[in-house]
């Protein structure tokens, strides 16, 4: 028999899983030898070789699906299925530095002054910068839920100009928390303070720019028409993924800039 | 704990929203445009009106603050990736006057 009797997807043999895990080796490997050694050479390579793996490997993804028709209704349940379980692996990955926030806070121990916040820290404003941020990420919320809208329903034009918006409104996001980062009067080397609001609020930062990186390229990605009303599962990856960063904003906003205040 | 939120009535207005129903692509776009942006809007604006330049508070050389168990792998090994001088003070004081 030379035809598959099923709707299933046979890769093509592929390098870029492995290429993928030796990136894996070379940046853990790469940070021991940059905090320890004093070497930046194998987390450049490392750096380089993860860029690479990510850009062909979802290339090829594209290639498989948009344009060699591979990604059949249960193919696109398993990319469904894998979607969701990777945003629930993220959801652990900051369940972790949230229990870590609380482990300190809750019980605030003799050397911090017994309190919350500890002494000598001024925390930031609740109501200024980051209810903007907050702001900005749930109107990108709605944003999204427009483009993903106009899209099911065949407006070109709406769905670019709502893509766009919402992208725009992720880079405001990352250029305030930037500012923010700058501005602070702790830093991450302050304590247990300084620790976890950095470590909690930096991978969320770090997750802003991935989910707005993902959005720009269903944009480019729009723009060539590769979406069609009833099949886009690109664009509600992006948008799942976008809302999970949102989510995990309003956890941060409560937990550490509210009740942490 | 207690903030004067309703001097800011956006807050989180999320629960606010009415229609969601069979909502399409035209209801979205106009929550966009009357409700997140301007609240976007309003809060930038807040925002700038509560900046300018805040009195730093005074240096007193905390053991449990400014930790400095292993230099930084970047720089002089002294100073935090996001460091201003202006509000942050190394373990020995403030760098600027």
């Amino acid at each position: 028999m030379t035809h598959q009797t099923h709707a299933y997807h046979m890769v093509n043999p592929s390098p870029w899983p492995l290429t993928g895990a030796f990136s894996a080796l070379l940046l853990t490997s790469g940070l021991v030898m940059w905090f320890h050694y004093n070497s930046f050479t194998i987390l450049y390579i490392g750096l380089l070789t993860n860029m690479l793996t990510m850009y062909q490997w979802w290339r090829d993804i594209v290639r498989e699906g948009t344009y060699q028709g591979h990604h059949t209704p249960i193919v696109q349940k398993g990319l469904r299925y894998g979607m969701i379980l990777f945003i629930v692996s993220e959801i652990f990955f900051f369940a972790g530095f949230f229990w870590a926030f609380y482990h300190s806070s809750l019980v605030p121990t003799h050397d911090l002054g017994g309190c919350w916040p500890p002494t000598g820290i001024t925390p930031l404003n609740p109501l200024e910068v980051p209810l903007l941020n907050t702001s900005v990420l749930l109107a990108s919320g709605v944003s999204i839920t427009w483009a993903h809208h106009s899209l099911m329903e065949g407006k070109r034009n709406s769905m670019n100009q709502a893509l766009l918006i919402t992208i725009i409104l992720g880079v405001y996001f990352t250029a305030l928390q930037t500012s923010e980062y700058l501005e602070t009067s702790f830093s991450i080397s302050d304590g247990i303070y300084g620790s976890t609001f950095f470590m909690a609020t930096g991978f969320h930062g770090l997750h802003v720019i991935i989910g707005t990186s993902f959005l720009t390229v269903c944009l480019l990605r729009q723009f060539k028409f590769h979406f069609t009303s009833k099949h886009h599962f690109g664009f509600e990856a992006a948008a799942w993924y976008w809302h999970f960063v949102d989510v995990v904003w309003l956890f941060l906003y409560v937990s550490i800039y509210w009740w942490g205040s | 704990m207690a903030l004067p939120l309703k001097v800011l009535s956006r807050g989180l207005a999320s629960a606010a929203k009415g229609d969601h129903g069979g909502a399409g692509a035209n209801t979205w776009r106009l929550l966009t445009f009357v409700l997140a942006l301007p609240s976007v809007a309003l809060c930038s604006f807040n925002c700038w009106m509560h900046a300018g330049h805040r009195e730093r508070p005074e240096f007193i050389p905390y053991h449990h603050l400014r930790i400095r168990t292993k230099p930084f792998s970047w720089g002089d090994g002294n100073h935090t990736l996001f460091h201003n001088p202006h509000v942050n003070p190394l373990p020995t004081g403030y760098e600027t006057p």
